[in-house]
């Protein structure tokens, strides 16, 4: 062996040693696309949150219960599609999202507030009155929400986590109808939370299509197979705004059928940063 | 004994109770195994009951830490660590009396915890430095994170510039000469915001920011468009007459920069090397001026806000490669831009003023492009 080819083998092997750990088939550069992209669905998706934000309070400050019940589930879509990136801030995760199960004294704990708090007034007690504070409350979270994701610069492991994090969220919480437990819209946030982790895996498809098609297919059945017992129990078949029936109305066999492939995703789903070498 | 004979019935029972023992042997390790994996040495234990974390303060050396923790309360909670008020990592969903593993790499400082319920007090963990540890040099992977940012950073700037130069455009087409004047200060700030990534182009950096002197017929160069023809027929010429289709160009060039940068890579040595470069072109024109007007203020303007978006994305890195390389160039960069502000809030119309410190304006932006383009090397990006 020449000095030159020794030389060469050396600095070859240099290279191995010096690469990313797991199957690092694909080349950090490629996910700064993706991760940017991302990026720029998410701050669509917090325009369009602001604006329906704004109705939303807008109707409970007003005194419109019908018009207030209606705006909820369609508000909190926006949440629900880009909350891997959303919870990260956990005080207002904390004040616009969580339940009333999180406070020792439930709904009557004074730091409860945000959507479920309105959801308890709107569709419990029916009422708009002294929900004001919780509207104006809830709209300067949302507000400073924007501008804090505006700011961040996103991290790509959570990106890419944040396919499986919605699916486990649904398998683990959402499936029982815990989430709305007044509102029954359950279902609304279950396409929210779909519509995000397909966003994300959509995104990252075209880095791990040709190394594992197999994996991609069955993400896509998966979702398809999820989208399709969604559908079931649209209001109106041709009009997604439209949304979704009472989640009562979802049959104990239905619930169910969502665990499986929900459930499947979340794991295939889970395995995406290691393929992507985060 | 006949070796025909069968096994005695006492032989069968040994048989059947040794593998019965060996099955509970194996069993037995089966459970070892799993207990093992599941309390390592290592582990950093933490039980969560309904009040709160036990311990309430814990402290673990800077790296990878494997904590496991318990869920002593009645409900299924999520466990976070927190960066003041960003969730660093978490577990949800950990179920009543289950416990579950959670790896995190930490730099060293103090977190919280949180404890179960909301309104659980948070408890507190303290990472702390660890002297041995070599430092860890750049992967590739740590330029994900700011790359990305800056192409969404790109892409929202060059929306804007687009929304500026339709404006402009306006402005111009309607013959509203103090309107399009604003109007060109606007669009021109964003340019100048872009200048790096524009440069990237030489047909558009060309058509959008070439100035006269580049022309063999200077101003009157047919050639002659963009920024600084828009600037010399709106502040020279005092006058929008026949400016229409240089604004029209200008506008649909700005559309095609919008295009190209949403699929541009932009490879990481150029993130500090062009805003170094894009600088001292800056600082080469200004140096052979006698007195800056405000269209070379307004420039700089711009050119330092790009700077400070670069230096924003790597902040995170230079602070743990270069803490010092990260303080100077901060100080320096805030220095300048409050020298720019202080000018700008002096400086009326387009008139040069004789106010401006043209000396310091000059050094400081040199000695911040030269802070900036020895960064690759501090980055180990060079070559």
């Amino acid at each position: 062996m020449s000095r030159r080819s020794l030389l060469f083998a050396a600095s070859a092997f240099g290279l191995m040693t010096l690469q990313t750990p797991a199957q690092a088939d694909v080349a950090p550069d490629a996910l700064v696309e993706p991760v940017a992209e991302y990026k720029l669905y998410v701050l669509d998706n917090l325009d369009q949150f602001v604006s329906h934000t704004e109705k939303f309070t807008q109707a409970v400050e007003h005194g419109h219960l019908q018009r207030a019940q209606a705006l909820y589930a369609p508000t909190r879509v926006y949440y629900e599609r880009i909350e891997p990136i959303a919870e990260l801030f956990a005080d207002l995760d904390a004040s616009i999202d969580a339940r009333e199960d999180d406070y020792e004294n439930g709904v009557e704990d004074p730091d409860f507030t945000g959507f479920h708090r309105l959801e308890y007034g709107l569709f419990k007690e029916r009422t708009t009155q002294g929900f004001t504070s919780y509207a104006k409350r809830l709209m300067t979270d949302v507000n400073d929400l924007e501008s804090r994701v505006q700011g961040l610069t996103f991290p790509p492991a959570k990106v890419v986590g944040g396919a499986a994090a919605l699916m486990e969220e649904v398998a683990a919480t959402k499936v029982s109808g815990e989430e709305d437990r007044y509102s029954h819209t359950d279902l609304w946030d279950f396409q929210g939370n779909v519509d995000g982790s397909q966003k994300i895996f959509e995104l990252f498809k075209p880095l791990v299509a040709e190394e594992d098609p197999a994996f991609v297919q069955r993400v896509e059945k998966n979702f398809a197979a999820v989208e399709a017992t969604l559908a079931h129990y649209r209001r109106e078949a041709d009009n997604p705004e439209a949304g979704f029936v009472s989640y009562e109305k979802v049959s104990q066999a239905d619930r169910r059928a969502f665990v499986g492939p929900v459930t499947v995703l979340a794991e295939d789903l889970s395995t995406l940063r290691g393929k992507l070498g985060l | 004994m006949p070796l025909s004979s069968p096994p005695s019935s006492r032989l069968l029972k040994l048989g059947v109770l040794a593998s019965a023992v060996l099955m509970l042997a194996t069993l037995g390790l089966f459970a070892l195994s799993l207990n093992g994996r599941d309390h390592g040495d290592d582990d950093v234990r933490l039980v969560v009951t309904a009040q709160g974390c036990e311990p309430q303060e814990l402290s673990v050396p800077a790296g990878e830490t494997r904590f496991n923790i318990v869920n002593d309360s009645q409900r299924a909670i999520e466990w976070e660590i927190l960066d003041g008020v960003m969730v660093l990592e978490e577990r949800e969903n950990i179920t009543p009396g289950l416990h579950q593993p959670l790896t995190a790499t930490l730099a060293p400082g103090d977190y919280a915890m949180t404890c179960g319920l909301l309104s659980n007090p948070h408890g507190t963990l303290h990472v702390t430095a660890n002297g041995d540890a070599p430092a860890v040099a750049l992967s590739r992977q740590a330029f994900i994170a700011p790359l990305a940012e800056y192409k969404v950073y790109l892409v929202l700037q060059s929306r804007h510039l687009v929304d500026a130069a339709e404006t402009l455009h306006q402005a111009i087409a309607a013959g509203e000469l103090d309107a399009a004047r604003i109007a060109y200060r606007e669009a021109r700030l964003i340019d100048q915001r872009l200048a790096m990534a524009i440069g990237l182009y030489s047909d558009l950096d060309e058509r959008l920011n070439a100035r006269a002197d580049y022309f063999a017929k200077r101003e009157q160069d047919p050639q002659f468009v963009g920024f600084h023809r828009l600037a010399h027929g709106l502040f020279e010429t005092g006058s929008t007459d026949g400016l229409t289709p240089i604004a029209t160009q200008l506008l649909e060039d700005t559309r095609t920069l919008g295009e190209r940068l949403r699929h541009q890579a932009i490879p990481p040595d150029q993130l500090a090397n062009g805003s170094a470069r894009v600088l001292m072109a800056w600082y080469a024109h200004a140096r052979d001026d006698k007195t800056l007007n405000a269209h070379e203020l307004l420039d700089l303007q711009g050119l330092a806000a790009g700077a400070e978006k670069i230096v924003t994305l790597l902040t995170p890195l230079l602070e743990r490669q270069a803490p010092n390389t990260l303080e100077a160039l901060q100080a320096k960069l805030a220095r300048l831009q409050q020298r720019l502000a202080e000018t700008a809030s002096s400086v009326p119309g387009t008139q040069a003023s004789r106010d401006i410190d043209r000396d310091a304006l000059l050094t400081e932006t040199q000695v911040l492009a030269d802070i900036l383009a020895s960064l690759d090397h501090t980055l180990a990006l060079h070559g």
